[in-house]
């Protein structure tokens, strides 16, 4: 038997093109294996935000988790952490309830009896619901309406249905919907932007604040700063979002069809030049001419410190870190140095990176974390002086890692440097443990 | 209100029990799931995972895949797996999706078997039971399948039944477990759930005697006994090992833990001069080994009634948070099926 993960070169890749990318990278068409790598995959909750810690985004929330006891089983790794004490709640489906949908009336009052215990009212009750209730078609926007009678308080569903994770509109997509269907038409102001995409702050000093407040935007709101339910409905009176992650896309068609609130997509790059491009065509959109940025030649800077430091290594890359793994391995080359695997899920939308990647750096192989066969991945076979990503660093425990997932996000020319300055100290650790 | 918890988090479910004894058998494990209860499992309640691979594999179900009820994906699917690595047989383990869609598992180890070269075992868990059910189903559907012959009795071998992580809440358990009865005089120790492979499965029929330190191994130590004469003895041996010391005379005791671990406690509070010992348990409550008066737990406000009338309450410390008036000792006993942590930490 060949005992050897699956993968293959950039190049093979490219030559097979969109339309036939190799069954062993998509996912839906084999079993998927699960190893610590994939923790993010199979429980988007335990790591970094999933559905549960997402739908708790709206300032003085509390979860009603409706499902079954599995369904809620990893939720105490959340509620550990001080920030979610008292906010997850669980009412427990049985086999009656799935064959009467007896669980449905007991909704409002569990509710109640929540808002009861709870020594202050809060905000919204989110009600939480599973594949189960995917599969009996429950309609839960009715169900809230009843609770939400009951209590006097807004009742929102959040959609946890796994079953459609591949589908138009996967749970991330969905909770994101719901988080912001509670704010009320306001009057809009010229000088506020929201930005919209992720659940924890863009890094207090990325410049797009910055930038942002230079051509007179005055208040900036992310769902994540908002210190109550008041600032939370100000998003309303917004002149336009930002979206930061395309997993917001259906959000912000929400805002503009509801609020007429229009939207501006940026993407998360690392390529320096092409983070400066996108700048120039937001401030093209805009009517505006953005300065130029002293963090882009502190970015710079950072990024040939680096190379001059440690020379042109060999990075591994994984996906489960902020960003792209295809466009981060393709910045890194281009920067001069190479990559010689990257641990990623191939679609057609990261194919543009893949071909200028192939013009480079032809011979990086490609795996997916979630194929069977990487359950004999051996790091021995592989090149690499640094990983980034916790996957990446799952498959080499002995080299330094930047894991590169924290809340805080990383965005633009502070994202770039930060990544370098991340970089660096691990391999300053790595040289100290040596 | 039924079914409500403001305080715990909902505790290890089926899955994860049968997952937990088939874990360290060498075979390919799939959860038949979307993904998110894999995540459970591995994420929080097999503690093995982060440090010991396995074929463990989510079958990736997908909302058309449970409408139509495509078994036959799922098996191409595994048919593809089992090509590609080593495995000694394959298990499917149910969650919520195929017990609302009515998955035949015996079909569906039917049209396995015939497509893949490899014995099929299936549990059909459904993520709304507790651990103890599953590590139920998974050891009787082990044993009916893999020890069916008799086999000589080898003088000094000895089974463990029941000894899982969720179970025993220690990571050294098994190791512990050997060192204790070679003290005792066993030769070999087989722990079926940490530690003995499908080998030892295999020839379980060579036990001279088993030894049960949890309900959940109850059942295939009844069949164990009844197919090939096994005899087997029910108590946990660690269990002494969760007391502190303390002065327990005269004291009214509520012991909440597994039921065979909760038993070994009493005995043992008992010798020790504890006035009465009460024990309550969240999960199985086997009435062969129940005293009158034992207790089992459904819902928070069983336990936050029942906790005033002791003066001491030996229990997971997760508990302690839903008795804020109680006044007198309260001993932590990890369990990790209800908090997902270990003894000593």
């Amino acid at each position: 038997m060949n005992k050897t993960p699956i993968s293959y070169t950039v190049r093979e890749l490219c030559q097979r093109g969109t339309e036939n990318i190799p069954p062993e990278l998509v996912s839906n068409t084999h079993l998927i294996y699960s190893s610590p790598a994939t923790l993010a995959f199979n429980s988007p909750g335990a790591e970094g935000f999933g559905v549960k810690r997402a739908g708790l985004a709206i300032p003085g929330s509390v979860m009603l988790l409706v499902a079954p006891g599995c369904c809620g089983r990893n939720t105490s790794l959340i509620s550990s952490m001080p920030e979610y004490n008292n906010r997850f709640f669980y009412l427990m489906m049985d086999e009656t309830d799935i064959v009467t949908g007896r669980h449905l009336k007991k909704i409002p009052e569990a509710v109640e009896e929540v808002c009861n215990f709870l020594p202050n009212k809060p905000s919204v009750v989110m009600i939480c619901i599973t594949c189960v209730d995917a599969l009996l078609g429950t309609d839960m926007e009715r169900v809230c309406r009843r609770a939400e009678e009951q209590v006097g308080l807004p009742v929102r569903p959040c959609y946890m249905y796994a079953l459609t994770r591949e589908g138009r509109k996967p749970p991330m997509v969905h909770v994101r919907q719901s988080l912001y269907s509670l704010l009320e038409p306001r009057k809009k102001k010229g000088t506020s932007v929201n930005l919209l995409g992720f659940f924890a702050p863009l890094e207090d000093d990325c410049e797009l604040y910055q930038l942002l407040r230079q051509v007179g935007v005055k208040a900036i709101r992310e769902i994540s700063r908002c210190e109550d339910y008041e600032e939370y409905q100000k998003m309303a009176e917004a002149n336009f979002n930002l979206v930061l992650n395309p997993e917001a896309r259906f959000a912000a068609q929400d805002f503009e069809k509801r609020l007429g609130i229009p939207s501006i997509e940026l993407t998360r790059l690392y390529e320096i030049d092409k983070i400066g491009n996108q700048y120039a065509a937001l401030g093209a959109a805009l009517g505006v001419a953005f300065p130029e940025s002293p963090e882009r030649q502190q970015a710079q800077q950072e990024v040939e410190k680096f190379r001059n430091i440690y020379g042109p290594i060999t990075f591994c890359i994984g996906e489960c870190m902020n960003g792209d793994s295809f466009e981060l391995a393709l910045a890194l080359v281009r920067y001069g140095f190479r990559v010689s695997e990257i641990y990623g899920t191939l679609t057609a939308e990261n194919h543009v990176y893949l071909r200028r990647l192939e013009e480079l750096s032809p011979e990086t192989r490609v795996f997916s974390n979630l194929e069977p066969t990487m359950l004999y991945y051996d790091c021995s076979q592989a090149e690499a002086d640094l990983t980034i990503g916790k996957d990446s660093g799952y498959y080499h425990p002995a080299c330094p890692n930047v894991p590169w997932n924290q809340d805080r996000q990383p965005f633009g020319y502070a994202g770039v440097r930060k990544l370098f300055e991340a970089l660096g100290h691990a391999m300053e650790e790595g040289r100290n443990h040596k | 209100m039924k079914g409500l918890r403001k305080y715990l988090t909902p505790f290890a479910p089926d899955q994860s029990g049968a997952v937990s004894v088939l874990y360290e058998l060498g075979g390919i494990l799939v959860i038949c799931d979307a993904g998110g209860c894999t995540g459970n499992i591995c994420g929080f309640d097999e503690p093995r995972w982060f440090s010991h691979k396995s074929a463990l594999f989510s079958a990736g179900l997908r909302d058309m895949d449970a409408i139509l009820g495509r078994d036959d994906r799922l098996v191409e699917k595994l048919s593809d797996v089992a090509g590609k690595l080593e495995a000694q047989f394959a298990a499917i383990i149910g969650t919520p999706v195929p017990s609302v869609i009515g998955t035949d598992y015996q079909g569906l180890r039917r049209l396995g078997e015939r497509k893949i070269s490899l014995p099929i075992l299936t549990v059909d868990t459904n993520g709304m039971e507790l651990y103890d059910v599953g590590e139920e189903k998974a050891y009787l559907e082990l044993f009916h399948r893999f020890a069916r012959e008799s086999q000589p009795v080898v003088p000094g071998r000895i089974g463990v039944l029941g000894v899982t992580p969720l179970d025993m809440s220690d990571s050294a358990a098994a190791e512990k477990l050997t060192d204790l009865l070679k003290v005792q005089g066993w030769q070999q120790v087989d722990c079926y759930g940490m530690g003995a492979g499908l080998d030892r499965v295999k020839t379980a029929a060579a036990a001279e005697k088993n030894l049960v330190v949890s309900p959940a191994g109850l059942k295939a130590a009844e069949y164990l006994s009844k197919t090939f004469g096994t005899p087997f003895e029910v108590c946990n041996p660690l269990a002494n090992e969760l007391l502190p010391a303390l002065d327990y005379t005269g004291k009214r005791i509520l012991v909440v833990h597994q039921q065979v671990t909760a038993n070994s406690l009493r005995e043992e509070l008992l010798r020790r001069g504890s006035g009465e010992v009460t024990v309550a348990t969240w999960f199985m409550k086997k009435s062969v080994l129940a005293q009158p008066g034992d207790i089992v737990l459904k819902e928070e406000d069983d336990f936050t009634e029942l906790a005033g009338d002791y003066d001491i309450i030996i229990g997971d410390e997760v508990m302690r948070p839903m008795i804020p008036g109680f006044s007198g000792e309260f001993v932590n006993a990890p369990h990790f099926a209800v908090s997902g942590t270990w003894v000593g930490r």
